[in-house]
């Protein structure tokens, strides 16, 4: 049968009730991987902490990568294995850094990962979180230059994808991250995180994520389900590891020279949370003319179609729902005769 | 390179068709500095006759 590549978005740090914590829109990744034969998703959907989960039908491609596909800029080329290089934070205690590179050996040692070499910056990255996360996290971070030298020097090495561990600020006491171990608020340090991936897709084009550095954090019996992947162990580096392992890589367009796996213009479908259809990759997606699957997946954003009155956007209640649809294109069935009332076909009249 | 977290506001007038609105983001965002991550997370109708919508983007820009 053939593939009806998809791309499936859930947006770093807007609370989405699936995929707004630890990895928890893996499961619906897979379904509609599963359903579309090739979905290209991102870091935030696939990282569970120290859960993750290989799937063949599924490239894992960084945002700012991901937008430049939705946008014609890439392509996409599999590869069986990428050479990892780590860049750490040098702001990150010695300890925690020590439980990194164990969990590393223990990616080459137990799953076959080939993680090549690290390098720790010259200057600590210094995060700075945006306090107001009603909406959306986000943050900065002072020191970005010797985040990309590092990252440089990596690549020089021979590294083909970087993994990055940035020291975050111990706010583990604080009411955000209370409020997200529950499962009630936004993820707080998400936004900066996407921030620190983006820098270095856009500035060094190789395939990238990102792993906070945190202290140990006090037991919470309240923990929410959906964020008990990042409680399990002492670092979020292996489900980074396991994604970056066979992550495609980016091939610049035009190019003939390269064997491409996935071109841009093969593209179909974008599921995006109903309300998040203010991000880069769905507005190109609405250029090109494709599908947006924008699903109930309740979050802090209200960006709907009410404003755009896109003619090929299909709301849908949940991914369940997503996925048929994605299986009925790709199938050539049309929609609407798997609806009811069924109308009949349009007369049409010629143009004096 | 120095990078800051902004929100930006911009006017989205009828002329602009909605498949040129984020070529018209982009290009009033790199007025500002080189683009590393935005998205538009408010929209409101405006109460104007001309038919404007009001976009509340956040971005963080590089200079």
């Amino acid at each position: 049968m053939e593939i009806s590549p998809t791309i499936f978005i859930v947006p770093t740090g807007i609370g989405c009730d699936i995929g707004g914590f630890a990895g928890d829109a893996l499961p619906t990744a897979k379904l509609l991987a599963s359903a579309s034969g090739c979905l290209i998703t991102h870091p935030n959907v696939m990282n569970g902490g120290t859960l993750s989960e290989k799937d063949q039908n599924i490239f894992y491609v960084e945002g700012f990568c991901l937008d430049r596909l939705a946008k014609g800029e890439i392509a996409l080329k599999s590869v069986k294995q990428q050479k990892i290089g780590i860049i750490f934070d040098s702001g990150i205690k010695s300890e925690i850094l020590a439980r990194h590179l164990q969990v590393a050996d223990a990616c080459v040692a137990t799953l076959g990962i080939n993680v090549h070499s690290y390098l720790v910056t010259q200057k600590p990255l210094k995060i700075i979180i945006d306090s107001d996360s009603s909406k959306m996290s986000c943050g900065i971070i002072e020191n970005p230059d010797t985040l990309i030298e590092a990252g440089e020097c990596l690549i020089e090495k021979g590294v083909t994808a970087i993994a990055i561990v940035a020291k975050f600020p111990d706010d583990s006491d604080s009411p955000e991250t209370n409020i997200y171990r529950e499962g009630k608020g936004v993820d707080p340090i998400a936004g900066v995180e996407a921030v620190i991936s983006h820098l270095i897709s856009k500035f060094l084009k190789v395939p990238c994520a990102h792993a906070p550095a945190l202290d140990p954090i006090a037991l919470n019996e309240n923990l929410d389900p959906r964020a008990a992947a990042e409680e399990i162990g002492h670092t979020f580096l292996p489900s980074v590891l396991i994604g970056l392992s066979n992550a495609p890589d980016i091939v610049e367009l035009p190019n003939i020279n390269e064997l491409i796996s996935l071109h841009p213009n093969q593209i179909e479908s974008i599921v995006v949370p109903n309300g998040a259809l203010g991000g880069e990759a769905v507005l190109a997606g609405i250029e090109k003319g494709l599908n947006i699957i924008s699903v109930k997946n309740k979050n802090t954003l209200k960006v709907t179609n009410e404003f755009y009155h896109y003619p090929n956007l299909i709301e849908v209640n949940n991914y369940l729902e997503a996925a048929g649809i994605i299986l009925a294109i790709r199938k050539g069935i049309n929609l609407n005769s798997i609806k009811r009332p069924l109308e009949k076909i349009e007369k049409c009249y010629f143009i004096d | 390179m120095k990078l800051s977290s902004v929100d930006v506001y911009l006017d989205w007038p009828v002329s602009i068709k909605l498949k040129n609105l984020r070529e018209f983001i982009i290009t009033n965002l790199e007025q500002k500095g080189d683009v590393i991550r935005w998205s538009i997370v408010d929209i409101q109708n405006s109460i104007d006759s001309f038919g404007t919508k009001k976009l509340k983007i956040k971005a963080v820009l590089a200079n």
